[in-house]
């Protein structure tokens, strides 16, 4: 999980995490877990990760399973970047 | 609350027009300086148009403050104007905006501008484009490079809104071409609480800034960065390069700060504000 950290700054800058950026791990749960993680947010995230990473996200890629915790979000990250 | 909130009062009133009325917020130039010009100023699409409220707000304290006045239009279907979303057209906000025009024009005798923000900037350059009135200049804050992307982005509202409330065993979704192939059909789609009309979506898909190049007055594009000494993407790079082969009279203006219109809190950015009310303040060198 070489990019965990580019993506929990991800996660703070979008969702305005404040200190709670520290307190996240790989096996923290998104979905559900994070208030501020709605809709708007989910999208704002795409687009920040396809622009940080140079990567493309097709539509039927993201699925509920990829925003579950901190680490799927990270491997799926790495699964594109590997492509 | 912040001083900025009772330096100006603005004066809110309906315009009338086509299919009812519009809510127009005005402005005036401070008293007692000279009125250097008018600003229109065209909203984006969204849930943009609400978050970017405050620093919209400030910015026309900060303008009327150098003696630049700003008309603020609720367009058609939007905010508290007349309609509904899901009547509007791109055609019908190229039409309000050319009321707030006359407007304008019938009450102050100074020269009058554009002021965009994202899907908003290219109305404002679409409409340039179309007009034969004298432009004085036109503003752009952070403008919508394609169309196409900027539906995309919108479309994958409704699929975040899917993932978001359907259980996580559920691998299908409704991918944003899908619901391009329903909005072709005719059929309009609701997103995030806006109905969107299958002409709405034709209209933004079409759109591409690089061919919206105004000629007729000076342009100046503000452009947000995430920190200092950042180079704009590469797509706006493109935009800007095809706009001075086409002899565009460009002020290019990076700024970094948070992107106020999309930020999940409601963002400031000061240095906008400074830079953006440079632009009246060089002029008088």
């Amino acid at each position: 999980m070489q990019h965990l950290e580019e993506v929990k700054k991800i996660l703070s800058d979008v969702l305005s995490l404040g200190e709670r950026k520290n307190s996240l791990t790989e096996d923290s749960s998104l979905l559900g877990s994070i208030p501020e993680l709605d809709s708007m947010a989910v999208v704002n995230l795409i687009t920040t990760m396809e622009e940080h990473f140079d990567i493309t996200v097709d539509d039927d890629e993201i699925t509920a399973s990829t925003f579950e915790t901190v680490g799927t979000l990270t491997h799926f990250v790495e699964q594109k970047l590997a492509e | 609350m912040n001083s900025f909130l009772h330096d100006a009062p603005a004066t809110p009133f309906f315009l009338k027009a086509e299919l009812g009325e519009r809510f127009c917020l005005y402005y005036p130039p401070s008293p007692g300086g000279e009125c250097r010009g008018v600003l229109i100023y065209v909203h984006p699409f969204g849930e943009e148009m609400n978050k970017s409220r405050r620093m919209v707000a400030m910015q026309a304290r900060a303008f009327a403050a150098v003696g630049v006045g700003v008309l603020q239009i609720d367009l058609f279907g939007c905010g508290d104007s007349s309609g509904e979303f899901g009547n509007a057209s791109w055609n019908i906000w190229k039409r309000d905006l050319a009321a707030a025009w006359s407007w304008l024009e019938d009450r102050v005798a100074a020269p009058i501008g554009l002021w965009g923000l994202r899907l908003g900037a290219l109305l404002a350059l679409d409409l340039a484009r179309s007009s034969e009135n004298a432009i004085d200049r036109i503003i752009l804050w952070q403008p919508v490079i394609s169309g196409e992307s900027f539906l995309t982005r919108f479309l994958r509202l409704r699929l975040a809104n899917e993932i978001l409330f359907t259980d996580a065993g559920t691998e299908k979704n409704t991918g944003t071409n899908g619901m391009r192939s329903s909005l072709r059909a005719g059929n309009p789609l609701e997103v995030a609480g806006y109905e969107l009309s299958p002409e709405m979506a034709a209209a933004i898909d079409s759109l591409q800034a690089a061919e919206l190049f105004v000629t007729q007055c000076p342009v100046h594009w503000f452009e947000i960065v995430a920190e200092p000494g950042r180079s704009m993407s590469a797509v706006g790079a493109k935009v800007v390069t095809a706009w001075k082969q086409k002899a565009v009279d460009l002020h290019l203006h990076l700024v970094p700060c948070l992107p106020f219109w999309a930020t999940q809190e409601i963002s400031e950015c000061p240095e906008l504000l400074l830079a953006t009310t440079n632009v009246f303040a060089e002029q008088t060198r």
